[in-house]
């Protein structure tokens, strides 16, 4: 590990995720993941991000006993992860997938929807409830009679969304579900997490290779080779070009803008906008 | 010309298990050994289009021709096999079209296909492993054995082997990482430019190709709603929410220092290092334009 | 409107079939199949049609809808016609070539088993046209019920069976596309003798069958994720409710299927 990082604004927040020594593989010689050692509290978005085949997706599918850690203890919202407590663990964890597809399990979105809330065994009034709420919340309410086959991605990734929402899980993983949307279903998608991050209700993981999404979250853990390479905040890992080289990442245009120009005896700030750009290198407008 | 498309229009029959957007009326000429983006909305129709390219589907009006083949709507289509060997037409998540027990196999499938001879074949298979930056090793292993980002190349491969003259390609950077998507395109660039290929690539993520593309075909609702350079695309980026586009920030930056510098005319910079390259050298004139000015007013 | 859709695709006229317990539209459906094929004269099919047409009419759904549901199989009816029609040498000669000739009892039993086939096809889809696929699940599971003792599980029988009409046309949808990116290289099956056809559907099955445990493993991923155990409780959404009119819809099936017996 060659960076750590101090989290000094959640700090205090009691951790909710917490891996000690966990280790994963099907061969001891070769594991996919070795002693990791991590803690995440409460409301923190964190995103983790390594190169394909580096782990990534199999550390989240640990937390909730998809698949079988090796070794090392894994503790979520207070349950020491074992084969009593995993009914428990994957009530708080609410988990969205990469292809839209394969994780609308209804036949309609109504019925998607209810899916996990049946299996809550929730009474009638209540799981209306929930249903009117997230899917206004989400913006699907008009949906719900819908096939799969007559939404688009980035409409199934929501309704996949709202049927982990409604089962108010305290954490929500992301595992690359913005990867196989178009831009615009992908703004829409941050622009609910986003949201879901103001609310302060959720802790937010989330597996991806994006640069906005990255720069949108808290904390950053780079896996490389089956263990944590960094654990840093966003701007920390934008800056550090042999660690984006290492994920097999780029840094956002404006932040790879400021490093060429500072490159070049320029110094400047990551700007905002291209309009701040412009302001601060030529404060007077010179065009005649 | 490539490709010609003359007023071209495509409905799904009535019946169609489809619910891929028809187009209509589409007139659209592609340069032989260019580099071409589509681009447009989700719906928009551009995997429709490029189902014309190589006679999967047939206009039902207007005219394809694709370098001395021609496919008239209502007319009777001459052989396809021909014009499939010359446009390779790679669809999306290509490495789920695999089949064989061994990625060599794999890439000779398809010139087998096209009645090239075994020996020839493996050489092809070769060849295009070489071109898209693969280990020759490789070709001995099971093609799902493979990393994410191999098996795509490995399948764009299988489609190169079969030697064609333009090269299709359906988002061919979807969920790779960030740095595998610029190495892919940047081996797809140098197949237009070293080999003379025709490279048509459509995309939800103009940044990434727009330092590299000679022309941009943008789709809105099955129409064609822009052709034309990517200095004309710069001139007037609007264009692209028309057509409900995220412009790339690459293409905001370059247009907010040209705005102000009246570099309009100029082709378009959009890699950060020749923005920040031309940057530098625009602060270097301002300053010198200053020195000169203040030597000028001490004389006075 | 495409055919894709109509398999399982409910039309929401809120009529009062629309309203009846998926159980009861099962049970009517079951007595319908079986009237259906116990019928054999002009008198009984008569009936069974009047019958059809008057609970069709009462749903609100357009007709057309109905006789949508049996157009992908107008072919094999076509066949049933041209086989029967040829097989049977009763009553007068019509029409005579060589060795084949098509006799008036031939026509008359292939018109009467397509008008069986027509009625069967377009009447059952009421089923589907009429209760949503949660419901018709739900429904399935109550009709199953009994069969329990037996040591059958409804649950997953139901299960099994909405998973697989869920990611049927998503599996034929892939396979289109599949079929398209060979035919790209150079393996179009349309194009190719016989023998190549062979090797052809190699090239298709193996990818189908690659991605369809790719889906299989990422939806019991999901399934898991969101609490899913195999024969835990779970509550109901939708709950089932047999009233009067369910009586007297099956009630209505007993009486036709009487009347047809008594023929």
């Amino acid at each position: 590990m060659n960076q750590s990082y101090k989290d000094t604004e959640a700090g205090e927040e009691p951790a909710v995720i917490t891996l000690a020594g966990v280790s994963f593989g099907y061969d001891p010689e070769h594991p996919i993941l070795h002693d990791i050692n991590v803690s995440i509290p409460q409301g923190q978005w964190v995103s983790i991000v390594g190169p394909n085949g580096c782990g990534k997706s199999t550390l989240v599918k640990l937390l909730n006993a998809l698949l079988p850690k090796s070794a090392g203890e894994i503790t979520v919202c207070g349950h020491t992860l074992q084969e009593e407590t995993i009914g428990d663990i994957r009530q708080c964890i609410g988990m969205v997938f990469q292809n839209p597809d394969n994780q609308f399990i209804g036949q309609t979105v109504e019925e998607d929807i209810l899916f996990g809330l049946e299996g809550l065994c929730l009474p009638y009034e209540e799981m209306k409830q929930r249903l009117d709420l997230y899917t206004v919340k989400l913006g699907i309410d008009h949906l719900l009679s819908k096939h799969p086959g007559e939404l688009s991605g980035g409409q199934k990734q929501r309704v996949a969304l709202a049927s982990i929402l409604a089962m108010k899980p305290g954490i929500v993983i992301l595992d690359e579900a913005s990867s196989m949307l178009d831009e615009g279903s992908r703004d829409e998608l941050m622009g609910i997490l986003r949201d879901m991050q103001a609310e302060g209700a959720y802790t937010i993981l989330l597996i991806t290779h994006d640069p906005d999404e990255i720069l949108a979250s808290d904390r950053v853990l780079a896996l490389h080779g089956g263990s944590i390479a960094a654990d840093v905040p966003p701007a920390q890992l934008f800056r550090n070009e042999d660690l984006l080289e290492k994920c097999h990442l780029r840094e956002p245009y404006p932040w790879r803008l400021a490093r060429e120009l500072q490159n070049r005896g320029i110094t400047v700030d990551v700007p905002a906008s291209e309009k701040e750009l412009i302001d601060t290198l030529w404060p007077y407008n010179f065009s005649k | 010309m490539a490709i010609q498309l003359q007023q071209v229009s495509y409905t799904y029959a009535d019946r169609s298990m489809w619910k891929q957007t028809a187009l209509h009326g589409i007139n659209l000429n592609i340069a032989q050994g260019s580099l071409t983006g589509i681009a447009g909305a989700t719906g928009s129709g551009k995997s429709t289009l490029l189902q014309l390219f190589n006679g999967i589907l047939k206009p039902t009006e207007g005219t394809v021709q694709v370098f001395d083949i021609t496919i008239t709507a209502g007319e009777k289509s001459p052989k396809l096999l021909p014009l499939r060997r010359r446009v390779g037409l790679v669809f999306q998540f290509p490495e789920q079209q695999m089949f064989e027990d061994t990625v060599e196999k794999d890439l000779c499938f398809g010139p087998l296909n096209f009645g090239v001879s075994p020996e020839e074949a493996k050489e092809r298979a070769r060849k295009a492993m070489t071109d898209m930056g693969l280990d020759l090793a490789l070709l001995e292993r099971n093609p799902f054995r493979l990393s994410g980002g191999q098996m795509r190349k490995a399948a764009i491969a299988s489609v190169l082997a079969m030697d064609p003259d333009i090269v299709v390609l359906d988002e061919p950077t979807a969920t790779l990482d960030p740095v595998s998507r610029a190495e892919l395109i940047a081996l797809l660039e140098r197949l237009c430019r070293e080999q003379g290929r025709t490279i048509i690539i459509v995309t939800h993520r103009m940044d990434e190709l727009l330092p590299y593309a000679d022309s941009w075909a943008l789709l809105k609702d099955g129409g064609l709603a822009f052709q034309g350079s990517g200095q004309e695309l710069a001139a007037d980026p609007a264009i692209l929410e028309r057509c409900g586009l995220t412009v790339p920030q690459s293409l905001r930056y370059w247009q907010a220092v040209a705005q102000r510098f009246g570099l309009a005319g100029e082709k378009p910079l959009l890699t950060a290092e020749a923005l920040a390259e031309r940057i530098a050298a625009l602060l270097e004139e301002r300053k010198n334009a200053a020195g000169m000015e203040e030597k000028g007013n001490g004389h006075e | 409107m495409n055919e894709r859709l109509l398999l399982g695709r409910s039309i929401d006229t809120g009529s009062w079939v629309h309203k009846l317990d998926a159980r009861s539209k099962i049970t009517g459906m079951l007595l319908y199949v079986v009237i259906i094929l116990l019928s054999n004269s002009w008198m009984e099919i008569g009936l069974i049609a009047v019958f059809s047409i008057i609970v069709m009419a009462t749903t609100r759904i357009p007709l057309k809808y109905f006789i949508k549901a049996a157009k992908p199989l107008r072919y094999l009816m076509l066949f049933i016609f041209i086989v029967q029609s040829l097989s049977v040498k009763e009553g007068d000669v019509l029409w005579s070539l060589g060795s084949f000739s098509l006799h008036e009892g031939g026509l008359r039993l292939g018109a009467f088993s397509v008008i069986r086939m027509l009625f069967l096809l377009t009447f059952t889809a009421l089923l589907t046209f009429t209760t949503t696929p949660g419901k018709l699940n739900q429904g399935l599971e109550g009709v199953l019920a009994p069969f329990k003792k037996l040591g059958l599980s409804p649950d997953r029988i139901t299960l099994m069976i909405s998973i697989a009409l869920r990611f049927i046309p998503t599996i034929l949808d892939e396979a289109q596309i599949i079929l398209k990116a060979q035919a790209s290289r150079g393996a179009d099956l349309k194009e190719l003798p016989l023998k190549e056809k062979a090797r052809m559907l190699v090239s298709l099955l193996v990818p189908v069958i690659a991605s369809a445990f790719r889906r299989a493993q990422d939806l019991v991923y999901s399934m898991e994720a969101r609490g899913f155990r195999m024969d835990a409780p779970r509550s109901r959404y939708h709950r089932l409710r047999w009233g009067a009119a369910d009586t007297l819809f099956v009630a209505m099936f007993v009486v036709l299927g009487i009347a047809v017996a008594l023929l």
